[in-house]
């Protein structure tokens, strides 16, 4: 050290300890950082104030080395560490006001990575026997176990070598805590100590006692909390101690047993919750004095809880002791505690199985499930009791309600297995009651009650998912009954219910519905409805349509595997094959679910070449070729139309194309695109069965007259190649994107030229960045706004369509281009005939569209491209809207709550303060759209509200309830589901409005309509519980 | 029906809650209010309107149900479901609380002046009848409770010049008190009613009583000469039955007129006159004037303006009080 | 009550509740008039919660829609309901619950009645007497610890 630096050292100590100028401390860690002077020369220097007969004068001279060391403790040596340490531990029993400074420096010395061997041990001995820890500040307690968790980290040997000393000092120390930030610091070194393997010795009792005195957790943090220390924090840290060891098992059971007769319902579910924990870790052993006295509390609590979460961690505690039962070694001398606890249960529960009208049934079932849940023995056992009475219950049983309980039961039993089966060769638990459990299915499937029938399909589906359970002559039987119920059953519940259950079937035995199921649902289906003519014909007619429907969607269920699927798609085909021929009767909504039902085929099956196959060569190609047959010859005969010429049919349709080529077989799914572009281009109708068309067919060409039924067919293409993946390439695209330019802008029928418009934005999206899409960008919107420039232009809807689509299409993929485009249509707010339009289509913009420009057809689709648009455009709405004259304002504010209603609900609360004097203006509007839109977009906003709405309150209550009175009913209604959310904001804001808001809603009490009733109902029953006793 | 009822005006003086009590003063020239928001209101007729003199409030913790002038006009006294009773004092155009009185275990229903303006009977779902003496200082004293109900005591009234008081029961009875020996008791029970008795009215002699009940009809009481000398006798002269549609709420007999008004739970506001050819034993009531929707709900309470003839007040579950005017051809 | 105490009936029978009301095409229709019907009434008190058990009056059978009547027209309704017990002891405070949510929920132009089933309750006429006397139902809402046991039952239920 040169002199100069001892003459600085010695000023700054002088500075810091009698000019107690703080800052001193650390200009001396800076000295000793960069080498001036070492700890051990500032230890020197300090020599005068640290013998100082004045005990102040010492702290602040230990206050400044503690300081330093808590900045500089990476760089000491070994040697010096070891020399401060004796220092300190010296200090230790020295006055009181000195050891705050001293634990300070104590702790930053733990922290070094040069601690001797020995000096950890020796530290705490010291601390252990010279301080009284619960005497000491918060802090300095705090400083305390930072100690103890520094060395746990990096000495634990030597810790260990303490032996039960440590935990003894440890229990001591924390003895008595009552600050939660110290709370749980302490807990997380006793469960150091239980996890790591510390000796406890002969403080087992003591180390629990210390920690179990704070179980239940009670502690709501105060508000405005600046630490953040939560309940749950607690709690999850404190069970870890407890449940840390089965050393525990003694002492925490029974004070399970105890807290679990507190009233507190948070107390019962934190100690369900322990006890679920702690059994993980136990044995049979731990757990054999207590099982009684644990069954009869959770007993109690699931026979007569009010609380589904009390409820759900009872059970999930039975299941825990359970399965922790279950993993005991039966020895030959050990009692089969298993069976013991087992015995217990069935005792309690299984004589109100009997009694399945009575309350008792269900928690009785849910306890024995969850303990049937929880091992395969488990399982075994509990079934071979409950089962057979079970089976005689149903069968003796002759009430409808009674038999449904019991067969729920039932299928609950077998749900819960279901859980616990693992491998695959072990016979099913069933596999004894396997004649009886079919027996009940198939005999309530043959009742009249829904309910009963419904149940009896789950438990089917769940019979079926037993392996190996169901012989061959079982799987026939069932589908003979679900054939007749899907041929009769009129109940929408039960024809849903047995579908699905066709479905879950049809997935593990296909042969049976490839050779009986199919066949006979074709038969029905085609033939024609009897009773015709009769005066049974017209409610006969609805029946006959409701199987249709029952078939159709059942054939879509069982088509997962390839087998049953090459036989079901043709049968769909034919229906859409016949009707255009004219040969069979379906109607119209008919054909659309068969659409719907291929559609589900393509979206469920395997990806597989010869499912690819099954699409693209067969279905889409006739398909194509039924709806072009159909609009030839729409054309010049005046005779009968071919149903397939509906526009729903074809949207039907072309989700079937674009489902397949969105998912099947890229390749296939290119050649299929580049097939439909040669017939809508080059009239190439080769690959269409059934070939027998004109030789000029020139779809995209606008055609004389308006034959529309040919030009509609662009909607096709769009289903043909909008869906592709963006790495196939769509051949002679520029001739395409001319074509379809073209005829979306000079077409006047709507479908054709709004189906022109989504193709072409459809194909925009995908194609890659560059010169050529700019350029095709530009060059169409010259064109769109010279038709919307021009007022007397006839086309000016069409323009603006299309020009919307692109907007679309630039905006998912953030394309610089979209801005000029989405600028111009703000601009269009203003214009008398379009500006209505124009508001619309911002909802177009901002939502998904089912049929083209979405993830599912690969489109690309920018994460949180409405966020973005409407942090980039907010601003210019709000200057329109504020600029606009008055009767345009309305079109501002439509386009206000399009964009804000579909904006995901985070943003909406970070963007509400700056718009809500706006969308409280659209509340006034006079517009029902604007009104409803934003009154849908502020109502999951009312959920959580942001204080800015907080503020408006006032404003707010009064425009809604003004709303109540709307002539709408949806307004009506809508306004009021935005009252009743506002009942749940912070009571003391509310509840100056309470009596307003009740006299309000007492009108809506007497509407004419009902649907209006019950929502001022709902509202007005939460509003009377604001402010009053036991309401929120 | 040449007379009739027709409306004179119409006030929401309890907004959002039920307004369960009209009373006029003395000199007829003010009413009072009170109901379920705990407040109670002097109005005052200003031309055309009546308007709302003050607000007495924060004197009760809950519903105020009966409101009760003295006979000198100076006084209110207030009963409330909080169990107390509270004094209010005249001064200038405002009122101000002098006292409370306590001793009711619950709910207090009724509260009403002695002719002579010394004594007070305020009556309670306790069951109890309590009289209250009141000196030159103003200091009142309990002097007498009397249990002689086995249900709340839902109604209290003075006999218009004698020391007697009337009470009526939830136990179907009502009960006449005079004082014997510095105590009251019970010195005759009326049965007769099948359910509730809501309200009591003595007529402008105070020979005959009338009351009205939860079994929807008006019974009319009238006092005989009793042989032994020593109890009172009371017997049941007439009942008015199949008028009501629901509850009799309250009845008044008109100190200057005779016609007897009803206040029902069926909405309606009757006015009842007496035949003049029947006679005192066997009187004749019938149905003068009726109006079915005088009010919106139930109506509570139906008070003759002491002065002016025919002027009727009443009052209703719906928050208003109304005025009325009783023509007579 | 404390939820550990003892039950009166600890295991009463329970019944399936009736789904939700179908909505029919003429319920959006704003030009129909929807008449207050008995199906409605009963969706009103169907689901009040039992002070007792964790489930509705309608699981426990204490009300059932044909001991509904509602008279749109002529603005009445009545209500019977069946304790579970004939000595149940929350009685009172059912129909309580019963008065008040329908006091809640329809327009004030209704006169409501909400009685015992006949022959169903040992003390049958003092608890109809009771739920009458609008009187004591007024002061029984001022109890505030009545109140909060009331508010309870006509909480919906948080899952």
């Amino acid at each position: 050290m040169m002199a100069a630096d001892g003459a600085l050292l010695l000023s700054l100590v002088e500075e810091f300890v009698s000019g107690l100028q703080d800052s001193k401390a650390k200009d001396t860690a800076a000295g000793v950082r960069n080498g001036q002077f070492t700890v051990l020369q500032l230890v020197e220097a300090l020599g005068l104030s640290l013998t100082s007969s004045q005990p102040h004068t010492r702290a602040r001279g230990v206050q400044l080395l503690s300081e330093v060391l808590h900045e500089c403790y990476g760089n000491l040596t070994e040697r010096e560490v070891e020399v401060l340490i004796a220092f300190y531990e010296n200090r230790l029993k020295d006055h009181y006001v000195i050891t705050p400074s001293v634990l300070q420096g104590l702790r930053a010395l733990t922290k070094c990575a040069a601690l001797p061997p020995g000096s950890a041990v020796s530290m705490l001995r010291s601390l252990f026997q010279d301080v009284h820890v619960q005497s000491l500040m918060l802090m300095e307690r705090s400083c305390v176990y930072n100690m103890l968790i520094n060395l746990m980290e990096t000495r634990e040997a030597e810790l260990k070598g303490l032996g039960a000393d440590f935990v003894f000092g440890f229990v001591q120390s924390m003895d008595g805590e009552r600050d939660p930030r110290n709370l749980l610091l302490a807990f997380q070194i006793a469960k150091n100590i239980v996890h790591r393997g510390y000796d406890l010795g002969k403080f087992t009792e003591e180390l629990f006692e210390v920690t179990s005195c704070y179980f239940p957790i009670d502690f709501s943090p105060p508000p405005n909390d600046p630490h953040g220390i939560t309940k749950e924090e607690l709690i999850e840290t404190l069970r870890a101690v407890l449940t840390g060891t089965p050393k525990f098992a003694e002492f925490l059971l029974p004070l399970i047993i105890e807290k679990l007769d507190s009233d507190v319902q948070s107390a019962k579910l934190d100690s369900l919750q322990t006890l679920t924990a702690c059994v993980s870790q136990y044995e049979h052993k731990d757990l054999a004095e207590f099982l009684e006295g644990l069954w009869t509390s959770l007993r109690r609590e699931v026979f007569q809880t009010s609380s589904e979460r009390i409820e759900s961690a009872g059970l999930a505690a039975v299941t825990a002791l359970t399965s922790c039962l279950s993993r005991s070694v039966l020895n030959s001398d050990s009692e089969d505690s298993l069976s013991t606890f087992l015995d217990l249960v069935l005792k309690d529960c299984k004589h109100h199985l009997c009694e399945p009208d009575l309350k008792l049934v269900w928690p009785s079932a849910k306890l024995l499930q969850a303990a049937c849940s929880a091992s395969s023995r488990a399982s075994h056992a509990t079934t071979a009791a409950v089962m057979p009475s079970l089976i005689e219950q149903y069968s003796s049983r002759t009430q409808c309600s009674h038999r449904r309980t019991l067969l729920e039961v039932v299928l609950r039993f077998i749900q819960s297995v279901k859980t616990s089966q693992s491998s695959e060769n072990e016979e099913s638990v069933f596999s004894a009651f396997r004649q009886s459990l079919c027996g009940m299915v198939f005999s309530a499937l043959s009742e009249t009650n829904a309910s009963l029938q419904i149940t009896a399909t789950s438990m089917l589906t769940s019979l079926a998912q037993q392996t190996g359970l169901l012989l061959d002559s079982d799987v026939e039987l069932a589908v003979d009954h679900l054939t007749r119920l899907l041929l009769t059953e009129e109940d929408d519940r039960v024809s849903l219910a047995v579908v699905d259950c066709a479905g879950a079937l049809a997935e593990l035995h296909p042969t049976v519905f490839i050779t009986k199921l199919i066949p006979r649902l074709k038969k029905e289906m085609f033939s024609e409805p009897m009773d015709e003519g009769d005066n049974r014909a017209a409610s006969g007619q609805p029946s006959h349509h409701a199987m249709r429907q029952r078939c159709l969607s059942a054939l879509a269920a069982v088509s997962t595997r390839p087998g049953v699927v090459r036989e079901s798609t043709p049968v769909l085909l034919e229906v859409l094959g016949s009707v255009h021929a004219g040969s069979a009767a379906f109607s119209v909504e008919e054909v659309v679910s068969a659409c719907h039902s291929l559609r589900r085929i393509a979206e469920q099956v395997q990806d597989t070449e010869e499912m690819g196959r099954c699409f693209h060569e067969v279905v889409i190609p006739r398909l194509i070729s039924l709806a072009l047959q159909a609009a030839l010859q729409g054309e010049g005969s005046s005779g009968r139309r071919s149903p397939l010429v509906e526009e729903v049919v074809l949207s039907a349709v072309v989700s079937v194309i674009s489902t397949s080529c969105a998912r099947l077989q890229p390749m296939l799914a290119g050649q299929t695109a580049s097939r439909a572009v040669s017939l809508f281009l080059d009239d190439d109708v080769s690959f269409l069965p059934d070939n027998s068309f004109p030789s000029q067919i020139q779809l995209l060409k606008k055609q004389q007259g308006d034959s529309w039924s040919r030009s509609q067919m662009v909607c096709l293409l769009m289903g043909c190649v909008c869906s592709l993946p963006r790495s196939v390439e769509v051949p002679q695209i520029d001739q395409l994107m001319s074509q379809l330019e073209e005829l979306s802008c000079t077409c006047s029928h709507p479908l054709s030229y709004n189906s022109a418009a989504k193709c072409f934005s459809g194909l925009v999206n995908k194609r890659p960045q560059g010169d050529s899409l700019d350029s095709l960008v530009q060059t169409m919107m010259k064109r769109v706004c010279r038709e919307l420039d021009s007022s007397s232009s006839p086309v000016r809807t069409q323009a603006l369509t299309l020009m919307i689509w692109v907007s679309k299409a630039l905006l998912l993929r953030y394309h610089p281009l979209s801005t000029a485009l989405t600028d111009k249509l703000f601009s269009l707010l203003d214009d008398t005939d379009l500006g209505a339009a124009a508001a619309d289509g911002f909802s177009l913009l901002m939502s998904d569209s089912s049929d083209v420009l979405n993830r599912g057809c690969h489109a690309d689709v920018r994460i949180m491209y409405r966020q973005r648009f409407f942090s980039e455009n907010s601003a210019k709405l709000v200057q329109g809207f504020n600029a606009a004259p008055q009767e345009k304002k309305s079109n501002y504010l439509k386009a206000l709550s399009n964009i804000v209603n579909k904006l995901p609900k985070q943003v909406q609360i970070t963007e509400l303060p700056a718009l809500l004097s706006l969308l409280l203006e659209a509340l006034s509007c006079p517009d029902q759209g604007v009104q409803l839109s934003t009154l849908s977009c502020l109502e999951p906003v009312l959920v959580d509200p942001p204080p800015a709405l907080i503020q408006q309150l006032e404003a707010l209550v009064s425009r809604l309830l003004a709303l109540t009175s709307s002539p709408t009913m949806s307004v009506k209604i809508a306004s009021m589901r935005c009252i009743h959310a506002i009942s749940r904001f912070p009571e003391h804001e509310i509840l100056p409005f309470r009596a307003r808001v009740l006299r309000a809603l007492a009108r809506p009490l007497d509407d004419r309509k009902r649907l209006v009733r019950s929502e001022a109902v709902q509202a007005r029953g939460e509003w009377f519980l604001v402010g009053s006793p036991g309401g929120r | 029906m040449k007379e009739a009822l027709s409306l004179v005006q119409r006030v929401n003086a309890h907004p959002d809650s039920r307004c369960w009590f009209v009373s006029w003063n003395p000199s007829g020239s003010l009413v009072a209010s009170c109901g379920g928001d705990k407040a109670i209101r002097i109005w005052g007729r200003e031309g055309d309107s009546w308007i709302c003199k003050s607000v007495l409030q924060d004197g009760h913790q809950r519903t105020v149900r009966k409101v009760a002038w003295s006979p000198c006009g100076n006084y209110l006294a207030s009963a409330s479901f909080d169990a107390t009773t509270c004094i209010w004092k005249k001064k200038d155009d405002d009122f101000e609380s002098l006292t409370v009185l306590e001793g009711h275990e619950n709910e207090v229903k009724c509260v009403a002046w002695a002719p002579s303006g010394n004594l007070l009977a305020t009556c309670s779902r306790d069951k109890s009848v309590w009289v209250w003496e009141v000196d030159e200082e103003d200091e009142y004293e309990c002097v007498t409770v009397v249990n002689s109900h086995t249900q709340d005591v839902k109604h209290v009234v003075w006999h218009p010049t004698q020391e007697l008081l009337a009470s009526a029961s939830y136990d179907n009875n009502i009960c006449i008190y005079r004082e014997e020996d510095d105590d009251w008791e019970c010195r005759a029970t009326l049965q007769g009613h099948t359910s509730t008795v809501w309200s009591l009215s003595f007529d402008a002699t105070g020979q005959r009583l009338a009351s009205g009940s939860d079994d929807r009809t008006v019974k009319i009481w009238k006092e005989y000469p009793n042989e032994a000398g020593q109890d009172l006798s009371w017997k049941c002269v007439c009942t008015l039955s199949g008028y009501h549609g629901r509850t009799v709420y309250d009845v008044a007999w008109c100190p200057l007129t005779g016609v007897l008004a009803t206040a029902s739970g069926d909405d309606a506001v009757r006015v009842f006159k007496e035949d003049e050819s029947t006679g005192p034993d066997q009187p004749v009531f019938s149905l003068a004037a009726q109006v079915t929707k005088a009010h919106s709900q139930d109506v509570n309470c139906v008070a003759w303006n002491p002065k002016e003839a025919g002027l009727l007040a009443t009052c209703s579950d719906d928050g208003d009080f109304a005025i009325w005017r009783f023509h007579e051809d | 009550m404390s939820a550990g105490g003892r039950l009166e009936n600890a295991n009463p029978v329970i019944f399936q509740r009736s789904g939700e009301r179908l909505l029919t095409a003429s319920d959006e229709d704003e030009d129909v008039h929807d008449r207050i019907d008995d199906r409605e009434i009963f969706d009103l008190i169907r689901s009040i919660n039992d002070p007792e058990h964790p489930l509705s009056l309608e699981e426990l059978n204490v009300v059932e829609q044909v001991r509904v009547k509602v008279n749109d027209a002529e603005s009445s309704v009545g209500v019977e309901f069946t304790p579970t017990i004939p000595h149940c002891s929350m009685a009172t405070l059912i129909g309580l619950s019963i008065k008040v949510k329908l006091l809640r929920s329809l327009p004030d132009r209704f006169k409501i009645d909400v009685q015992i089933t006949p022959g169903t309750h040992a003390s049958e006429e003092a608890v109809n007497k009771q739920l009458a006397d609008k009187e004591r139902v007024a002061a029984a809402l001022e109890n505030s610890s009545l109140l909060e046991v009331v508010n309870q039952c006509l909480t919906t239920r948080s899952i």
